[in-house]
């Protein structure tokens, strides 16, 4: 385990027994809750999993690293930025994902452009984001995410 | 049977990628184990880290006071409206679409077009579980870089949105529109699926396909109680109760 996760146990442990303490019965129903919607997406969760093995096993790293590798980042950005914004899975599902394709050798550029607006542009939730706030607020608040998205993977491409 | 339907009917991706596993056993026979093996490590990292995410989310649902955030936000509440945003945001869980009714509430309490794009954004990119998961994975330096990036673009997202949107672009509430059969009413397509409310209220909430459904109107005397409760522990507050 690294020193991040460590740490990230430690605070948590302290903070549960502190909690637990103080209200055992409040403690215990927050985690019952969080339960609930983890379970919610457990099957997906090892559904991606199972699956990151398979595309490692088939595809190989060579391939990965050319596909999303130094040679044309500027059109694999924008592609996986356009990926991100139609796919709808928890970014919670999405970490290891990505992870398997750095560790393959892929660019984070894209990488970084894809977690951005999986989570922040929805084509999918439009609809329903558009009913709650009006087209104009919608259409502007996806357009800017995704404009963000693209200068923070670029960013990031020249600071790591 | 039944049972067994409706997990399958839940899982179907999970179901689709055994299948593929079937095929590579049979097709494939020498790729089979490999795949696993290349799974179970990223089973095991997974592991390590969600009990974490678990507890967490649990705990800053219950510590963090979101009732004291929720009301600082005022017409005029500036930049301290835009910090309380970016916390809010930042201590959620729960995926964006969960944030619209919490969004659409504070709206009618006065909350600012820039607030809302700030508490969108951070609820859906840097939420405090997911910088965890990021930096098991990705590792903490890359998490911290983007952190920062994200922040600074979020702020601008948020000024440069309510340059261009006023509050008169935003649809009116059309709540009161709805066509009610009873006291409770459930906005479905904003359901995290925690189950909290079949839980507390079981003679009235029910969970169908991952989504809260009012199962009963009729209110014994009593009920009151739990279905306050329910209302109050949703955490993406999409139960209504009329009295």
């Amino acid at each position: 385990m690294d020193i991040f996760t460590l740490i990230f146990w430690v605070i948590t442990l302290v903070w549960l027994g502190f909690s637990l303490k103080k209200d055992k019965s409040k403690t215990l129903k927050a985690i019952k809750m969080s339960g609930g919607m983890m379970k919610g997406i457990a099957g997906d969760i090892l559904g991606i999993l199972l699956l990151i093995g398979l595309i490692l096993t088939f595809v190989p790293p060579e391939t990965i690293k050319a596909t999303i590798g130094q040679a044309n980042e500027i059109v694999s950005t924008v592609l996986f930025a356009l990926l991100g914004s139609i796919t709808l899975i928890p970014a919670f599902v999405a970490f290891p994902l990505v992870a398997s394709l750095v560790d393959a050798g892929a660019s984070i550029v894209p990488i970084v452009a894809f977690l951005t607006t999986l989570t922040m542009v929805g084509v999918v939730t439009f609809p329903l984001e558009k009913r709650e706030f009006g087209l104009k607020f919608t259409l502007i608040r996806n357009s800017l995410s995704f404009a963000f998205a693209l200068v923070i993977a670029l960013a990031m491409g020249v600071i790591l | 049977m039944t049972f067994l339907k409706s997990q399958l009917k839940n899982n179907r991706f999970l179901m689709i990628v055994i299948l593929a596993y079937v095929a590579v056993g049979i097709f494939a026979p020498e790729k089979f184990l490999p795949s696993l093996g290349n799974t179970w490590y990223y089973v095991k990292e997974m592991l390590m880290i969600m009990p974490v995410i678990l507890l967490l989310t649990s705990l800053i649902s219950a510590w963090v006071p979101k009732e004291t955030i929720e009301n600082a936000f005022g017409k005029n509440s500036g930049l301290k409206g835009s910090l309380f945003a970016f916390l809010l945001g930042s201590f959620s869980a729960g995926p964006i679409y969960a944030a619209f009714p919490v969004c659409k509430m504070l709206l009618s309490k006065g909350a600012s077009i820039a607030n809302i794009v700030i508490i969108l954004s951070t609820w859906a990119v840097i939420k405090i579980p997911m910088l965890i998961t990021e930096s098991k994975f990705l590792g903490p330096e890359f998490m911290l870089v983007r952190w920062i990036l994200t922040t600074l673009a979020i702020f601008l997202m948020g000024y440069i949105t309510s340059r261009f949107v006023k509050p008169a672009d935003l649809p009116a509430d059309d709540e009161a529109a709805a066509t009610l059969d009873g006291p409770l009413a459930v906005n479905a397509d904003y359901c995290v699926g925690c189950g909290l409310c079949a839980k507390i209220a079981p003679s009235h909430f029910k969970m169908v396909d991952k989504k809260a459904t009012v199962i009963s109107q009729t209110l014994s005397p009593g009920d009151d109680l739990a279905i306050k409760d329910a209302v109050a522990k949703c955490p993406a507050k999409i139960i209504q109760f009329y009295r």
